[in-house]
């Protein structure tokens, strides 16, 4: 009986050739926008929410010159090889009104055995550390000892281990992903730095002075208690720590590019509502274009035996298909084009982008196909009561004069 | 087995009454026309007959059963096993073939394999057999016409009510299509059709002949 349905169905899409390719192209044109947009929305969402605890600190001091590369870490996870005095951390961290301090550095353009690509690699610390830790994806017991890394979500291990020039490390955690370049970054305990260095100079990379040096610093986290103003702490710091280095103010930049969400999001909506309302219209416009050959075409049937409601359902299961069709198209086409671009959208945005899993997606694509099919649905039912309404003899008299 | 009883219809537009009181009766077995100058409201009749236009006034019982006075379901019971229909024009889908327009309509009441089998053994009876496959657009008028009435006749219906069934064929195809549903009424069904074609008085058991009002 299903399989009648189904064949039933079909053949009356086939019949109609022009009105089903115009419900297709008109279905998969919206599906495609509604898609493209809520994906780009959600996953600049997700960036953002990324960012915001990723990067969760009320200041972050960095060497002086080197704030625009410092934003881009903030944004895209890009890291800078710019470094300041070692003791930075220690001597900013008694001033009164600094709640917690922790300090990264970030060692670029080392080539590493493990990878195709560049592998960056990142020193915390694990004992002051709030801004590595709520991105471990998995657990770990032991402390982060000096053979142990913690690797981005985009590294490939080997048995839980890591070469890296010519030493295996163990992988004892992996972060979650971000949808930056922290996702192919390893993360030392900053015990393992001079080692870590050592090892490189062995095996011939290049490594600039400064590096060598090893008493280097790239960022220096600040969280402030409640209460104290952000500029008399900096200016502490300043007194304490001498004019080495600019500010970023993290919460700022997420103000900022909220500000831009918000109009990507005004404009998104605006896009999508837009399309449904020229959706609406042109189904309303085919319908009425189809609707005397319908006529007739319902009349004959009707006259042949088939009830109104056989009929109604008919026309809504012919529509609802071809909806679903074309909106299954037009997910997939966004799908192709949307995800794997994904990177290079944030990036042309300025923004941080973290795309949508598979399982996102998928649920993203039933709303859509959903939304669409009623749409669909709503645009044909009053044509559906007005063909299925009229005497089937005057509709066939029409036909005959 | 079909009768109508004082029907009157009367043009909504411009209120003149084309049927008034018209008392008939098409019996089992019996091959009837109806014949009338144009306008004097033989398509009316045949389609008031049929249960596809409700009347102003009267009844139309099939086997007692007043076809206005059922639901929608009921009478397209009646519509698909009992009485069928012949429009005037040929409406086919003009994407499928001439053998799935005959079928598709019954497509949940039995076997495809069966109706299409069937089919083709109408379609030959009349002599179209080999355009089983083609598209509507690839067959004449009459051809059409002959397919047409293959899909009213696939169910077994008792009646046949077919408007104008021969008008603008050439003599041998209007003598095929006459021939074909006189057989059909003498097999124990009964037809009525509406025409003009002098031919019908050499096949049709009576005539009503309808006078413009």
């Amino acid at each position: 009986m299903i399989k009648t349905k189904i064949r039933s169905i079909l053949s009356g899409i086939r019949s109609r050739i022009f009105y089903s390719t115009c419900l297709v192209i008109t279905t998969a044109v919206l599906s495609f926008m509604l898609f493209s947009g809520s994906i780009i929305k959600s996953s600049l969402d997700k960036g953002m929410d990324n960012m915001d605890r990723r990067l969760g600190s009320d200041i972050m001091l960095v060497p002086k010159g080197s704030r625009e590369e410092a934003e881009n870490l903030l944004l895209e996870g890009q890291r800078g090889t710019f470094y300041f005095d070692g003791s930075v951390d220690d001597k900013v961290k008694d001033i009164e009104g600094i709640s917690e301090v922790t300090s990264q550095c970030f060692l670029k353009s080392l080539s590493a055995d493990c990878c195709s690509s560049e592998v960056e690699l990142v020193f915390y610390d694990p004992d002051t550390d709030f801004v590595v830790g709520p991105w471990i994806e998995t657990n770990y017991k032991s402390d982060l000892k000096k053979d142990n890394v913690i690797v981005g979500s985009d590294i490939v291990t080997e048995n839980g281990t890591i070469k890296l020039f010519g030493k295996d490390y163990e992988v004892v955690s992996q972060m979650a992903k971000t949808g930056t370049a922290l996702d192919s970054s390893v993360y030392f305990s900053d015990d393992s730095m001079a080692s870590v260095i050592a090892d490189a100079e062995e095996k011939n990379s290049f490594l600039t002075e400064e590096q060598k040096d090893g008493d280097i610093l790239s960022s220096v986290f600040i969280n402030l208690k409640d209460g104290y103003n952000e500029d008399d702490v900096i200016r502490e710091c300043h007194a304490k720590a001498g004019d080495i280095f600019d500010v970023v103010y993290p919460k700022q930049l997420n103000e900022s590019l909220s500000d831009n969400l918000l109009r990507i999001t005004d404009i998104v909506g605006a896009v999508v509502l837009i399309g449904g309302i020229l959706l609406f219209g042109i189904l309303v416009l085919i319908n009425s274009v189809i609707i005397e050959s319908r006529k007739q075409e319902v009349a004959l049937l009707r006259v042949l035996g088939n009830s109104k409601s056989k009929m109604a359902l008919m026309l809504i299961s012919e529509t609802g298909a071809v909806s679903l069709f074309g909106s299954l198209v037009g997910c997939l086409l966004g799908a192709l084009i949307v995800i794997p671009f994904g990177r290079y959208i944030g990036m042309s945005l300025s923004m941080p982008y973290l795309g949508p899993s598979f399982i996102g997606a998928s649920v993203q694509v039933i709303v859509i196909m959903a939304i669409v099919f009623l749409v669909a649905l709503v645009s044909s039912i009053l044509f559906v009561f007005h063909v299925t309404g009229i005497e089937p003899y005057l509709a066939l008299k029409k036909e005959a004069e | 087995m079909l009768a109508s009883e004082n029907v009157i219809y009367r043009y909504k537009k411009n209120k003149r009454t084309i049927l008034d009181s018209v008392n008939y009766s098409l019996e089992e077995g019996c091959f009837s026309a109806v014949m009338g100058e144009s306008g004097s409201g033989k398509s009316t009749f045949l389609a008031v007959m049929a249960g596809i236009l409700k009347p102003l006034e009267g009844t139309v019982r099939y086997n007692d059963v007043d076809l206005y006075e059922l639901k929608d379901k009921e009478l397209s019971r009646i519509h698909r096993n009992s009485i069928c229909y012949v429009p005037q024009s040929n409406i086919m889908l003009k994407n499928i073939t001439v053998l799935e327009n005959i079928v598709n309509p019954y497509l949940e009441t039995a076997s495809d394999d069966d109706l299409k089998e069937k089919a083709v053994s109408l379609l030959e009876k009349l002599g179209i057999g080999n355009l089983a496959g083609n598209y509507p657009y690839e067959l004449s008028g009459g051809e059409l016409k002959r397919a047409s009435i293959v899909r009213a006749v696939l169910m077994d219906p008792k009646v046949i009510i077919a408007d104008e069934p021969t008008t603008g064929l050439d003599k041998e195809t209007g003598n095929r299509i006459l021939s074909f549903l006189s057989e059909y009424a003498k097999a124990g069904n009964s037809v009525l059709v509406a025409t003009h074609d002098e031919h019908i008085e050499g096949y049709a058991d009576n005539i009503l002949r309808l006078e413009r009002s």
